[in-house]
C-alpha cells in the first residue's frame, strides 16, 4: 500500500487521523453542552436553589407535573400552552368558568391580548381572567398556559400542541377537552354520553337556536331536572357548566324560565364556579 | 344487554350505521328501520341524535380505539364531529370546508392519530351523504388529500357495505 512506504507512516494521514479526533472531541462537548441544556428545559425548576423550597411544596408540585405528564403525554420541556382564539362579540363563559377550575388544580399562567384585527375591548373582557401574575416572566415555574386572544374569529379556536393535533374549533369542543383536564367528565359511558348530548344541546338549540328551539330546551331542562339536582348523574358535571353559561349568556327572565330551571340556576351559582363571569354579564 | 338501534330509512344515519357496523363483533346491536333514529340503551337511556349514538358505542368499545387513544385525540374526534355536522350536513357552499379538510389531511392517513375513528366515520359520512361534495370530488385535481382518504376508507368492508346498503337511498331522499 501507498501509504506505508518503508514502515512509515504517511504524514497526510496523520494529520487526517488528528482532525478526526479534534472533530469527535468536539462533538462530545457539544453533546454534553445539550444535555446539560435539555435538562435545565425539561426540569421546571432546575434553575430555581432548591434550598429555597419547603419540601411539602416541591413534593406537591412534582406530583401535579406527572399527573399532567399521564393525561397529556411526555412533556417536552416548553410551557404547554392552551391558546384560545375568541371573539369578544360573544365571550366564552363556559370556558372563563373552567379556566377557574384549571387554576384550583394547576399552576396556570394566564394571560390576555387583543388581536390586531379588534380595534377596541371592555375593559371587563380584558380582567376576566383575574390579575396580572407578578411571576409571569418565569415561564417554567406554571404548569400550563392560558392565552386568551380576543381575535375576530367566525368561530372560536383552541390551538394546543401544535404539532400533534389539529386546531380545534367551537366552544362546546374546547370545553370538553378542558373538563377532561378538571376532571369533570363522567366515566361512565352513559353518563358521559349524556353530558356530552347537553353540550350539543346548549351549543347548537339554545345558544344558536330560534325562540322555538330556545323553549323546547327549557322544557327538555325542566324535565331532567325535575329527576335530580345536577343534569347528568349526582353531581356537577361539564352538561350543567356549559348550559348554565348559555342561558345567563342569552338572558334569563324569571317569567320565562321553569321552576326547576330557576333552582339549579341558583345552585350553580351557589356553588361559586360562576362568580368570574358574573360581571361581565352585566 | 343488547342496544337497540332504529334508524330513520328514508334519510338513513350513515354514521351511525358505521359505527354499528364497527362495534358489532363487540357489542351486540340491532339494527331496526323506522321513522327516527334512536339507539336504545334501557328502558331509561336513549340517545336521539346522530353525534350521541357513534359517542356511545364508540364508549362501549374502549378496546376498538374509535373515540382516539388520549385526550388529545379525543378532542381532535370532538372536533370533526362538529365539523360534519355544522359544516358538511345541510350547507350550500362546501368549498371552504372541504379546503380545510384537505389541509387537515395533507400529512395524514386517518384524520385522528394513525387510526381509524369516529372522525373518519362521521365525515366520511358526511361527505357520502352530500351530492354536492360527490361532484366536488368527481373533478379531477380538486382537494388530492380529500380525494385519497375518501377512496381509501370507501375500499374497506364496512364502508362498503355500508355504502352500497344505504347511500343511495340517502341521495335519492336528499334530492
Amino acid at each position: 500500500m501507498p501509504m506505508y512506504q518503508n514502515g512509515e507512516v504517511d504524514p497526510a494521514l496523520k494529520a487526517l487521523e488528528q482532525r478526526q479526533d479534534e472533530i469527535l472531541r468536539r462533538l462530545y462537548e457539544l453533546k454534553a453542552a445539550v444535555d446539560g441544556l435539555a435538562k435545565t428545559v425539561t426540569t421546571p425548576d432546575a434553575d430555581l436553589d432548591a434550598t429555597s423550597l419547603s419540601s411539602a411544596a416541591t413534593m406537591c408540585a412534582s406530583k401535579e407535573v406527572a399527573d399532567l405528564d399521564t393525561l397529556l403525554g411526555k412533556d417536552l420541556g416548553a410551557l404547554r400552552d392552551i391558546v384560545i382564539n375568541a371573539n369578544p362579540s360573544s365571550p366564552p363563559l363556559s370556558l372563563l368558568v373552567l379556566h377557574g377550575l384549571l387554576c384550583q388544580r394547576y399552576r396556570v399562567l394566564s394571560t390576555v391580548h387583543v388581536h390586531s384585527s379588534v380595534s377596541t375591548v371592555p375593559p371587563k373582557l380584558l380582567n376576566c381572567l383575574g390579575p396580572r401574575h407578578a411571576d409571569s416572566y418565569t415561564r417554567q415555574r406554571f404548569q400550563l398556559g392560558f392565552t386568551l386572544i380576543w381575535k375576530n374569529v367566525p368561530r372560536l379556536q383552541m390551538k394546543f400542541s401544535v404539532p400533534n393535533m389539529c386546531p380545534i374549533e367551537g366552544e362546546g369542543n374546547v370545553a370538553r377537552f378542558l373538563s377532561r383536564l378538571v376532571g369533570l367528565e363522567p366515566q361512565d359511558p352513559v353518563a358521559a354520553t349524556q353530558s356530552d348530548s347537553w353540550v350539543d344541546t346548549a351549543v347548537f338549540q339554545l345558544a344558536e337556536g330560534s325562540g322555538k328551539e330556545r323553549a323546547a330546551v327549557l322544557r327538555a331542562l325542566n324535565g331532567a331536572l325535575g329527576r335530580g339536582p345536577w343534569l347528568v348523574g349526582s353531581e356537577l358535571s361539564l352538561a350543567d357548566v356549559v348550559c348554565s353559561c348559555c342561558l345567563l349568556q342569552t338572558g334569563t327572565s324569571a317569567t320565562s324560565t321553569p321552576a326547576n330551571v330557576q333552582r339549579w340556576l341558583k345552585g350553580c351559582q351557589n356553588l361559586g364556579h360562576l362568580a368570574c363571569i358574573i360581571p361581565l354579564l352585566q | 344487554m343488547a342496544l337497540n338501534l332504529t334508524i330513520n330509512s328514508s334519510n338513513p344515519p350513515l354514521g351511525a350505521l358505521l359505527t354499528a357496523e364497527h362495534v358489532k363483533g363487540t357489542v351486540s346491536v340491532s339494527v331496526e328501520e323506522g321513522k327516527d333514529n334512536k339507539l336504545r340503551v334501557s328502558e331509561e337511556v336513549q340517545f336521539s341524535d346522530v353525534n350521541s349514538i357513534t359517542r356511545y358505542l364508540a364508549r362501549v368499545a374502549p378496546s376498538l380505539g374509535l373515540y382516539g387513544s388520549n385526550m388529545l385525540e379525543q378532542t381532535e374526534v370532538d372536533h370533526w364531529l362538529e365539523y360534519s355536522a355544522r359544516r358538511v350536513c345541510g350547507q350550500s357552499n362546501l368549498t371552504p370546508a372541504l379546503a380545510e379538510l384537505d389541509m387537515a389531511l395533507a400529512l395524514r392517513t386517518f384524520l385522528v392519530g394513525h387510526s381509524l375513528t369516529l372522525a373518519d366515520l362521521c365525515v366520511w359520512a358526511a361527505l357520502k351523504g352530500s351530492g354536492e361534495c360527490q361532484a366536488i370530488m368527481a373533478k379531477t385535481g380538486s382537494f388530492p388529500h380529500v380525494c385519497r382518504w375518501f377512496s381509501f376508507l370507501s375500499s374497506q368492508v364496512p364502508f362498503v357495505s355500508v355504502g352500497n346498503k344505504w347511500a343511495t337511498t340517502k341521495m335519492a331522499a336528499g334530492k
